[in-house]
């Protein structure tokens, strides 16, 4: 027994693996597993919907992804000429230009593989690509010291350029950068058919479509620049913006929220009866400084300090089959997150919102969901809604999610 | 008359323990053994301390089974156990709520949850409900283990497959029962006391602890 050999599988400084886990709808290509789509062995089947976590291998460690309506987007923070990938629906060229292998001069509709997404950077071995965004049919690119790169759908303005009359925007080349913010962009944010931009001196800039009042600029007509919010928060140092449908939230470093937009599943409804807020306003909610929050389709989800998480809106917000609607937040208990006596010292780290479902990652790396489950997005192993916080089995510790209409994204670091 | 008092005693056992395992055991005497079934029913859930030690792989995943594989350990942090405990902790509470046979959609369910009351009240498969690090000095490492319907080689199992999941392995070197739903060490007898007068007392002072959790869970 003394004499049996050794093995080492880790040694003492081992690093831990950076992974990324994707889940939901498959057939859009949005999840950028193909042999799902098209079966690469006869014996495989296609596959319609992925229900549990399913591990995507990337060529870099990816630091920030993006869901958006039928596609994604995955970016690294890396020095190599690819810094972004995307996969899934490119009818609006919402993923650059794809060429297609079989004819030179046609793109692809459909990209089924995290593709190279080309980037007209001047200096595209130094500058890096912090964030990515994406909305209904455009998506946005966040750099360092490039300003921002749009592409996709701009038929409202929301790529941040005049809208030109019966554009094509399939299988087109261009990509528009722009840099005339007052300071640096630090945040993109896409929602269905607008864009927000935060600055690093805390103003918010918005363009696209305005007709529930989403861009905040005032009025109810589209914008094609980028144009700076004023409202209440004028002079406010914003230090987070959310959004994804029409509805959209901005906290403050003080730990005030903001909201403009679509009102009309009760999201504003603490300060307005209308059904459109088309100025920020700030919502005099009393439940503490808050820390980030997250705008889905029909309801929001904040955070505050102390790692309580609050839900508002309509739909399932979290709290069981019986709250359908609230326009004042309701506390989730956090014994739902895995807070008991045994465990003290567990509590709510982030919170992400889809469309109609929402996630919470604990700081013990723990993903939770509830929502809708709409084509298997949830996760969860099973194609039923989740009325209350339910753990998603990941194996690894989960870092950050992207949530979209019908898939999700998960950004894991492995245990050992 | 004369002769012994106690001529006939009908024993039942309680929950199972292993030869190699030590601990709290259960006994029922006579009218007791009807509690016995009762206790059964309620499901509580049992503590263990589980000793184990990392560096080598057996088959019977106990330190006196055939060796099969010697690992290096010298990677393992408390940090990154603690890690491992609490993804356990997590998929067996999934578990924990599949398992209770109640409809995940109902009010009802939602509100057992917050409460953290739900448990499956039929057979099911082992589940473990809490599990935590007592000590950790490399090599050997002290876990305290709340469970519901396990076996003893299923904690050994358990020890095995941290060891795996942590890139080296683990064999298990002392599994000791602490509570087995109302009954802890403190009730139990040691094997000096196993006459007349000490069972009487422990019987009497028990009464009333089962009494209330047999009212208590079903009603």
């Amino acid at each position: 027994e003394e004499a049996a050999p050794v093995f080492q599988y880790a040694g003492r400084a081992a690093k831990r693996k950076h992974r990324v886990f994707v889940w939901g709808f498959c057939f859009a290509g949005a999840l950028g597993l193909p042999s799902f789509v098209r079966p690469d062995a006869g014996w495989k089947k296609p596959r319609r919907v992925q229900t549990t976590p399913y591990r995507l291998e990337t060529e870099e460690k990816i630091s920030s992804a993006a869901c958006g309506y039928g596609f994604t987007l995955l970016s690294s923070k890396t020095a190599d000429i690819t810094k972004v990938w995307g996969m899934g629906l490119n009818k609006d060229s919402q993923l650059g230009f794809q060429r297609s292998r079989r004819d030179r001069t046609k793109g692809y509709e459909y990209v089924l593989e995290p593709s190279p997404i080309p980037l007209p950077l001047e200096k595209p071995q130094q500058t890096r690509v912090l964030q990515v965004s994406c909305g209904r049919a455009h998506s946005l690119i966040l750099t360092d010291s490039e300003g921002v790169f749009t592409m996709g759908n701009n038929s409202y303005g929301q790529c941040g350029r005049e809208v030109v009359e019966d554009e094509m925007y399939s299988e087109s080349h261009l990509i528009h950068q722009l840099k005339e913010f007052d300071s640096r962009v630090v945040q993109v944010v896409c929602g269905q058919d607008h864009s927000l931009f935060r600055t690093k001196r805390g103003t918010v800039y918005a363009c696209g479509w305005g007709a529930d009042g989403q861009t905040g600029l005032g009025h109810y007509h589209i914008t094609s620049v980028p144009t700076k919010l004023h409202g209440d928060i004028a002079g406010v140092n914003i230090i987070q913006v959310s959004s994804y449908g029409d509805c959209c939230l901005a906290v403050s470093d003080e730990g005030d929220v903001f909201g403009w937009g679509n009102s009309e599943y009760l999201q504003l409804a603490s300060v307005t009866e209308t059904t459109q807020v088309n100025v920020p306003r700030h919502l005099p909610f009393k439940i503490g400084k808050i820390k980030e929050a997250a705008c889905g389709g029909t309801g929001n989800v904040v955070l505050t300090e102390e790692g309580n998480v609050f839900v508002w809106g309509y739909g399932i917000l979290g709290k069981g089959p019986n709250l359908i609607e609230t326009a004042v937040p309701e506390m989730i208990p956090p014994s739902l997150f895995g807070w008991s006596d045994f465990n003290p010292d567990v509590r709510v780290a982030h919170v992400r919102c889809g469309l109609s479902h929402f996630a919470a990652i604990t700081n013990r790396g723990e993903l939770f969901v509830w929502g809708k489950n709409l084509r298997g997005c949830l996760g969860t192993g099973r194609m039923e809604d989740q009325y209350f916080p339910w753990r998603v089995t990941v194996p690894g510790e989960v870092v950050d999610v992207a949530c979209g209409v019908d898939h999700m994204v998960g950004m894991v670091k492995s245990f050992i | 008359v004369r002769g012994p008092r106690f001529r006939r005693l009908k024993m039942g056992a309680g929950h199972r323990l292993d030869a190699k395992a030590s601990g709290v055991f259960v006994l029922g005497i006579g009218h007791g053994n009807k509690l016995l079934t009762d206790l059964y029913h309620c499901h509580l859930t049992k503590v263990y301390t589980v000793g184990g030690l990392f560096g080598k792989a057996t088959d019977d995943f106990s330190d006196t089974g055939k060796l099969v594989e010697k690992t290096t350990f010298d990677h393992i942090t408390r940090e990154k156990l603690e890690r491992i405990l609490a993804v356990i902790q997590g998929t067996n509470h999934k578990a924990l709520l599949v398992h209770s046979n109640i409809d995940m959609k109902s009010q009802e369910a939602y509100e057992l949850a917050v409460k953290g009351m739900i448990r499956p009240m039929e057979k099911s498969p082992p589940i473990i409900t809490a599990i935590r690090c007592l000590q950790f000095t490399l090599p050997e490492f002290q876990l305290d283990i709340h469970c519901l319907h396990e076996t003893q080689q299923y904690l050994r199992k358990i020890v095995h497959e941290i060891g795996l999941e942590l890139k080296s392995s683990a064999v298990c070197t002392q599994v000791r029962r602490i509570r087995d739903g109302v009954f802890t060490l403190d009730d139990a007898l040691l094997r000096t006391q196993w006459d007349l007068e000490s069972i009487r007392n422990a019987i009497g002072n028990c009464k009333l602890k089962v009494q209330a959790e047999i009212e208590k869970t079903l009603g």
